[in-house]
């Protein structure tokens, strides 16, 4: 009995949807972004997401790309569990002194070929820390980072217009 | 008992200061710079335990009396004897060990029991630190919560600055309650000598109940996920991105960040709007979620955590009120009394009462928003020109809890900021919530609680 009032609605709401012109912008994002991860990745981008010290904005628009709205999933683009599993490190946060063997770890742990994007201004370049005794960021004094995705944090469609990128210019 | 809040250290020229906060009074106890030597608190406060051992690795203070002396902030590759908190420590970097020191796990060993490592990286998008179990097969003997790998030493970089120079990376120490920290350090900067106005009390207020709703919607999808339970975490987290998107009109940013020092825009159609539907949205959900049998199998009963161990363990916010403590630093405050604001309580103190609550007081912050947007001025803070000195405290109920703040202001700038994330003491009560569950409900009951590790790491 209790999923009708579920089914009843999920049918009224069919797909969310955003302004008119908003959704022409993001649809075109949406098959371009598809396109690539078909033609360098065979359709499927597998992303291990490591926190190195952010302050979890960085996370929360990450999770964000799951909800109905973006849903990242559908292009091909996956947050998997294993770094053995993935294509890309995508690296938040200003590299803490405690996280930063667990983070050279974890990128030894990725198969080649792979690629390190840093996401948002902390691995950047510490965004607005300063660096402290605690701190080893940014990431590029440690790893081979083949693009950036700048913001504080990077809002959800400037993450996928961040991978778009990478792909149109790291992997050409 | 009076309850515990927060017991961390001081250090002025010559002087080293223990300061421990309770609930109803302040208690200060002068330590010797040379050898500080204090007594420890765990005994009647097991909460103290990571106040005692954090205050061991930034000062050097050491606990007569504390069961339990094991560096907390200082990982394993970290060299021992450096306490970056001392006034005369002012290294770029902490000496690093080449062969890593090991750290005894509290573990329950016999012939048929095994340990589980997770962590600090965790399988999904989460913020790193490490759990620690001890099993019995599927069943949970033990857990440690071990974290910290955050730390950035929040609280020496913010020393020797302005007001001004700390407020954007208060605003982003725990991304998600950016609103709760900016509204700690406006507290502290009103104590200071700015002058805040009742309209911009109330716009405070209300971006403070929408970050809330942003978090509490985000969870009330994720906790059902955690139960296999996925139609809920497609329609919370649509609204949770509903939420962002309006905060991102009123205030240029989807968490606020720098709102309240830039001003921002009381739009009244659009909150109207967002209130009106979201009301509707939540009845709904209600309506559906409170009947999924299969769902409530898995939450009702799992994770306990009795009043009586949340009182033991000086326990906040969601996981204070779920246990029957109706513990909400928005009731002293005059803006919610004149609301008749009363804080959402459940008894049981599961997985289900805390997503309960959460869900109740989504419903509650929307209502609270209607009455606040009259009132609400969108004025930007001015931080005073020359702040008081002084030492101010300053609490703010945050999504997760109550978060606390101490701050020495001295010619201008800070000389000692110290913060308390909700989390802080929540984390500490973790492990009892565990025993008698098994490990494949771990992620539903860490859930349940959903706590910082940015805040609280620092």
């Amino acid at each position: 009995m209790s999923m009708w009032p579920f089914w009843q609605k999920r049918l009224e709401t069919g797909l969310l949807t955003e302004t008119p012109e908003l959704e022409r912008q993001h649809e075109q994002l949406r098959r371009s972004l598809k396109d690539a991860v078909n033609r360098h990745f065979a359709g499927s981008l597998a992303i291990r997401m490591v926190d190195a010290g952010s302050c979890n904005a960085c996370e929360a628009e990450c999770n964000a790309l799951s909800n109905p709205y973006y849903a990242l999933e559908r292009l091909g683009v996956h947050f998997v569990a294993s770094p053995r599993h993935a294509d890309v490190m995508l690296l938040s946060g200003v590299i803490t002194a405690n996280m930063w063997p667990h983070v050279m770890d974890c990128y030894e742990q990725l198969p080649a070929p792979k690629w390190v994007i840093a996401l948002g201004d902390c691995p950047i370049d510490l965004g607005v820390f300063d660096r402290t005794f605690a701190i080893r960021g940014p990431a590029d004094e440690h790893l081979p980072v083949a693009h950036v995705i700048p913001g504080c944090p990077p809002e959800p469609v400037a993450i996928m217009q961040g991978l778009l990128d990478f792909m149109a210019t790291a992997l050409k | 008992m009076s309850r515990l809040i927060a017991r961390f250290a001081v250090e002025t020229t010559g002087q080293l200061t223990l300061l421990t906060r309770y609930e109803d009074h302040m208690e200060q106890v002068t330590l010797d710079p040379e050898d500080p030597v204090a007594v420890s608190i765990q005994p009647r406060h097991p909460a103290a335990n990571w106040f005692e051992r954090k205050a061991h690795d930034d000062f050097g203070i050491r606990f007569e009396g504390s069961p339990d002396s094991r560096p907390l902030v200082h990982h394993e590759h970290i060299a021992p004897n450096q306490h970056p908190m001392r006034r005369h420590f002012n290294a770029d970097a902490l000496a690093m060990l080449e062969r890593p020191r090991s750290y005894p796990y509290e573990v329950v060993e016999g012939d048929t029991t095994y340990e589980i490592a997770v962590g600090p990286i965790h399988a999904g998008i989460i913020e790193p630190g490490h759990f620690h179990f001890s099993q019995a097969g599927e069943h949970i003997l033990h857990q440690e919560v071990r974290h910290f790998y955050k730390y950035r030493a929040i609280e020496k970089m913010l020393a020797g600055k302005t007001l001004a120079a700390v407020w954007p990376i208060v605003g982003r120490i725990s991304g998600h309650s950016s609103i709760a920290w900016q509204l700690a350090l406006a507290s502290v900067a009103e104590q200071a000598g700015a002058s805040v106005s009742d309209g911009q009390r109330c716009g405070w207020a209300l971006l403070l109940e929408l970050e809330r709703l942003a978090h509490h919607l985000t969870d009330l999808g994720f906790i059902p996920n955690d139960a296999g339970f996925g139609a809920a975490l497609a329609w919370a987290t649509a609204l949770a991105e509903d939420t962002r998107r309006l905060l991102k009109t009123l205030t240029g940013h989807r968490f606020g960040f720098d709102a309240l020092i830039q001003g921002w825009a009381p739009d009244h159609q659009a909150i109207r709007a967002y209130t009106r539907r979201l009301q509707d949205e939540l009845r709904r959900f209600e309506d559906w979620i409170l009947t999924v049998p299969s769902l409530w199998d898995r939450l009702d009963t799992t994770g306990k955590l009795k009043r009586q161990q949340a009182e033991l363990y000086d326990v906040v916010g969601v996981v204070a009120r779920a246990s029957g403590v109706p513990l909400d630093v928005r009731t002293d405050l005059p803006l919610y009394q004149v609301m008749d604001f009363v804080p959402v309580t459940e008894v049981k103190g599961d997985v289900a009462a805390r997503f309960k609550v959460r869900l109740r007081e989504a419903q509650a912050s929307l209502q609270l928003i209607d009455h606040l947007l009259d009132g609400a001025d969108g004025t930007a803070l001015m931080l005073p020109r020359t702040p008081a000195d002084g030492d101010f405290e300053a609490q703010v109920e945050s999504v997760l809890g109550e978060l606390y703040f101490w701050v020495r202001l001295q010619g201008g700038v800070i000389e000692r900021f110290y913060a308390r994330d909700p989390s802080f003491i929540n984390w500490q009560a973790l492990p009892l919530m565990m025993p008698g569950n098994i490990i494949a409900d771990f992620p539903l009951i860490n859930k349940s609680c959903d706590l910082s590790y940015a805040g609280n790491d620092l």
